[in-house]
């Protein structure tokens, strides 16, 4: 067991190497760089090879490609990502204050995803077929369609609208500073992408239940003459659970690149919305930094979920 | 008597004859079978030939040029004043002459959907293409030499799927020139990785078949075997791809539309509710025409996809 983690770490760590590499090498070797846009924009009409160069030289992207490569290595050991073209702070320092929304949105989003999944889908597992089973799937088949984003513009539209009501867009807050105002703020991006996961977590959990509850166990659980909802909480839910637990860590990603969206329409500051702004100003440190902790933070969570299943299920064994 | 009792033969003949046909239903019975059987599945393709009709025909369903921008009688325009005698037609609502109104520069929403159902299954139609033939070819190819080659490519294959598609779609925007053709193979790249698994899984199997070892007992080389004797049997998980992939591309292409990260013309529905949501609380109907457009599309081809896996083959599951 510890020797497979170990080994999966070491293999997380060299992919997560493979691709800051492709990604240093990618932005540098493309057009459109920094240096246009920055000499474009400070002097439109003499956006000249000179003052480029003076450009690239104060952002050190005239030394030769393997010195950028080796600065950025030993720095990254260091844990310091490079300073940010755009506003000349440390990239570390910015990612710092701006990852605590992105998770405090990811685990609401799938706080909500499974307040909402796992009573619809248990229930829809135990009235197979029935008028309430449909109703519910109908549910699930369309917040599978309605894009995330265009849930979260008719939250914002409605409130607007009906109650008079927008979020507060500026000065956000902290949850530790502030959690009335954070939650005013964090609240729409969580139900706009926590129903959409919420969805497919439904109609997993649903299939799962329909299985476990036609095993013998179960109807040994009957036959005892437990009442339903033991054997359906304390019986068949825990074993469904499991195979949920997969489908949630594969959905991380789905997590990870909804909020891109979601963070940018509701002005959340955390690295979805900073990454994006990067890009448009072709900030490459910035946006190196936020490949690198977004791989890294996917595959490490990866692991973790892998880790506890066998905790969870005493049966899997790595080996 | 004899010739009665020759032409009893001949009646029973023609029965056992018309008995030995096999039983070929109508391709209108087929329909409604399918209707009664999969209404919702009925229900998404019935959509999907819409939204397609609206992409092949756009020049001629379009009401108006998607471009053209409308101008009406100035109310506030007394003659003799500096006011202009016109003003543009901006952020009307739904009326005849405009059915989903105008958007801020006075264009109409109604031909805009129209033309973006053109960019939208176009995108999806190409990506899908581009992941098939690659994914493919690596799934046949990495099933076909099993071993070492089999063990590299699925890693590498691996550390691609670990990343969020966002965040592969968001460098590639950042690193190359926007145009609807890089973007196109950008999208059909994320979805390389599901398609060769799929296609593997299936090519596992069949490369056991009988005949299959049977062509290669007589010689055929393997590239022969792949194409000729393999390909064929791949057939059905690649139309369920196809039919579950394109819903997720239509949706990524816009999200990236949103965002403002896609290229601008021909009109895009991603962009038609960003742009739409800036002025919604005036005037909702560009931000809705967009929405709605993004959503019946990708429910449509859900629920399509979802029945023709059902009917093709159960067994597969995309996500």
């Amino acid at each position: 067991m510890q020797q497979y983690i170990v080994r999966r770490a070491l293999l997380n760590v060299l992919v997560i190497f493979m691709v800051i590499t492709m990604v240093f090498l990618g932005l540098r070797l493309t057009p459109g760089d920094f240096a246009v846009r920055q000499a474009g924009a400070q002097i439109p009409q003499h956006s000249t090879e000179e003052a480029k160069e003076i450009v690239r030289h104060d952002l050190g992207l005239d030394k030769p490609m393997p010195k950028q490569y080796w600065e950025f290595v030993s720095g990254l050991f260091q844990g310091d990502l490079g300073d940010s073209f755009v506003s000349k702070e440390p990239v570390m320092l910015e990612l710092k204050d701006r990852l605590a929304p992105s998770i405090e949105l990811g685990i609401l989003q799938i706080a909500v995803a499974i307040m909402v999944a796992v009573p619809i889908g248990i229930i829809s597992a135990i009235r197979q077929d029935t008028w309430l089973d449909y109703i519910l799937r109908m549910f699930a088949i369309f917040w599978l369609a309605v894009p995330s984003f265009f849930v979260g513009v008719l939250l914002l539209y409605s409130l607007a609208r009906w109650a008079h009501w927008s979020p507060p867009i500026t000065n956000y807050k902290g949850f530790f500073d502030d959690p009335l105002l954070n939650m005013q703020a964090m609240f729409l991006p969580a139900l706009a992408g926590g129903l959409a996961i919420g969805a497919i977590i439904m109609r997993f959990l649903r299939s799962q239940m329909l299985e476990v509850l036609r095993q013998d166990y179960v109807r040994t659980a009957w036959s005892k003459g437990l009442r339903e909802r033991a054997v359906v909480l304390r019986h068949a839910l825990k074993n469904a659970l499991i195979p949920v637990l997969t489908v949630i860590s594969l959905l991380l990603a789905t997590v990870v690149s909804g909020n891109v969206v979601l963070e940018t329409l509701f002005q959340v500051p955390g690295i979805g919305f900073y990454v994006v702004n990067a890009i448009q100003q072709y900030d490459y440190p910035v946006v190196q930094g936020v490949v690198l902790v977004m791989a890294a933070g996917l595959v490490f969570v990866n692991l973790l979920v892998d880790m506890t299943y066998a905790w969870l299920d005493p049966r899997i064994r790595y080996g | 008597m004899l010739a009665g009792q020759e032409r009893a033969e001949v009646e029973v003949l023609a029965v056992a004859e018309e008995l030995a046909q096999p039983q070929r239903p109508g391709w209108l019975l087929l329909v409604g079978r399918f209707i009664w059987r999969k209404p919702l599945g009925a229900f998404g393709l019935a959509v999907v030939l819409l939204m397609a009709a609206a992409a092949a025909g756009a020049p001629w369903l379009c009401r108006y040029d998607a471009e053209e921008t409308f101008r009406v009688a100035n109310p506030s325009y007394v003659p003799g004043s500096a006011e202009p005698e016109e003003k543009l037609d901006s952020r009307s609502g739904p009326s005849w002459e405009h059915w989903f109104g105008t958007d801020q520069f006075g264009r109409d929403n109604y031909s805009r959907v129209v033309w973006g159902a053109r960019r939208s299954l176009g995108v999806g139609l190409g990506a899908l293409l581009f992941a098939i033939i690659f994914g493919t070819t690596i799934g046949i190819v990495s099933a076909y030499f099993r071993g070492w080659f089999d063990m590299l490519v699925q890693r590498v294959m691996d550390s691609i799927q670990a990343f969020p598609a966002m965040l592969i779609l968001l460098l590639l925007v950042s690193l190359t020139e926007r145009n609807l053709i890089t973007l196109t193979m950008g999208l059909g790249f994320v979805v390389i990785t599901a398609a060769q698994r799929i296609v593997r899984s299936a090519v596992l199997s069949a490369r056991e078949d009988p005949h299959v070892e049977a062509a290669r007992a007589i010689g055929c080389s393997p590239i022969r075997l792949m194409v000729v004797h393999i390909l064929p049997n791949v057939a059905a998980p690649i139309i369920v791809i196809f039919s579950i992939g394109i819903a997720s591309v239509i949706l990524a292409e816009a999200a990236l539309g949103f965002l403002g990260l896609a290229p601008i013309e021909p009109p895009s529905w991603g962009m038609m509710l960003d742009e739409g949501r800036r002025y919604m609380t005036s005037q909702p109907s560009t931000m809705l025409a967009g929405g709605a457009a993004i959503t019946l599309t990708v429910m449509g081809f859900n629920l399509a996809g979802d029945a023709l896996r059902d009917i093709l083959d159960p067994r597969i599951r995309l996500s």
